[in-house]
């Protein structure tokens, strides 16, 4: 099968899921995955960011970048888990209409590339021995860390509004 | 009464037809507001943990706060700007929602927090700066300030249940 084909499959799978049914049989199951998804977002956006400002040395300039990490990484994941889930949700409801919505490619896309970038290059970076990456590059890491990132949450906001 | 004559003053100003009339305004800005949580109730959250003592345990309070903030303080700024922007597009409307009334309220309810411990725990925080244990006052005020921030956030959620953005 053209993979394209496989991910309508999903799609249909996903609508036709107990997850899927549940969450369009209920009034209140959307709304409420939604606040979850959003509380998640506030939670993730505020730890890369807190990070990402330190590898710019503009917060914490005397805390070393991996302590900082260290300190923050299970709310990072943790929050990256819940939305996820929560996101997978969303999706469920309304899978096969997104098969067709490009904001949500686009977001997917983003998010994939986020993912890849924050747990390899991103974490090999903030983990690596104070002053051994120059701050030239701990900058780029960090622009493009937060580029992906609201790639995400701006596809994901359009996802409504395309 | 004062408060519905300026909302219809407000209703019917160039400003509102254009944020309503538009077909960027209304998004941008939402995207902002929404975007904008990350830096503000993130860090909130953030600080809220930490006056729990549930994360950044080694680091001082007074560090925290210093670092978050300006952070913060801009966060908040940009959500305040972006909420009247997008209130202003369509007022009347919005007001009439219980869902705005009882966002405003608990606002207040959030303010009022932070002005209280401030004024009290806050105020000796040199105390209890480095400690792991933070004093209950602290937690009380960092559990207050969880909840009521997540209930601002459903019911700013709700808003745009009830009243569906311009399409």
């Amino acid at each position: 099968m053209h993979p394209e084909k496989w991910l309508l499959v999903f799609c249909q799978w996903a609508l036709n899921s107990h997850f899927g049914h549940g969450v369009r049989d209920s009034v209140w199951l959307f709304p409420a995955v939604e606040i979850c998804h959003l509380l998640g977002l506030a939670v993730l956006g505020g730890t890369v960011l807190i990070l990402n400002l330190r590898l710019m040395n503009l917060r914490f300039p005397n805390e070393p970048v991996a302590e900082l990490a260290r300190d923050v990484q299970p709310l990072m994941i943790g929050s990256l888990i819940v939305m996820l889930i929560s996101g997978f949700f969303l999706f469920s409801s309304e899978a096969v209409k997104m098969y067709d919505n490009v904001a949500f490619h686009y977001k997917m896309v983003f998010l994939l590339l986020a993912i890849a970038f924050t747990f390899t290059i991103h974490r090999k970076v903030v983990m690596s021995a104070e002053g051994r990456v120059p701050l030239f590059w701990r900058v780029a890491v960090a622009l493009l860390s937060l580029a992906l990132w609201a790639g995400v949450g701006l596809a994901g906001r359009a996802i409504g509004y395309v | 009464m004062y408060l519905t004559r300026f909302l219809v003053w407000l209703d019917a100003t160039h400003f509102s037809h254009w944020m309503r009339d538009s077909i960027y305004a209304e998004p941008i800005v939402e995207s902002i507001h929404v975007l904008t949580l990350t830096f503000f109730l993130g860090f909130a959250v953030l600080l809220d943990l930490r006056l729990l003592g549930v994360c950044m345990k080694k680091r001082r309070v007074s560090e925290v706060l210093g670092q978050f903030n300006p952070c913060l303080f801009c966060g908040f700024a940009v959500m305040i700007i972006s909420g009247v922007l997008l209130f202003s597009g369509d007022p009347v409307d919005f007001y009439s929602t219980s869902f705005f009334k009882i966002k405003m309220i608990l606002l207040v309810f959030a303010g009022l927090n932070v002005l209280i411990f401030n004024a009290t725990i806050g105020r000796k925080v040199a105390e209890w700066d480095a400690a792991l244990k933070t004093p209950k006052a602290a937690k009380v005020a960092a559990i207050v300030s969880l909840v009521l921030w997540a209930a601002i956030v459903a019911a700013g959620r709700a808003i745009a249940y009830v009243l569906p953005p311009p399409s």
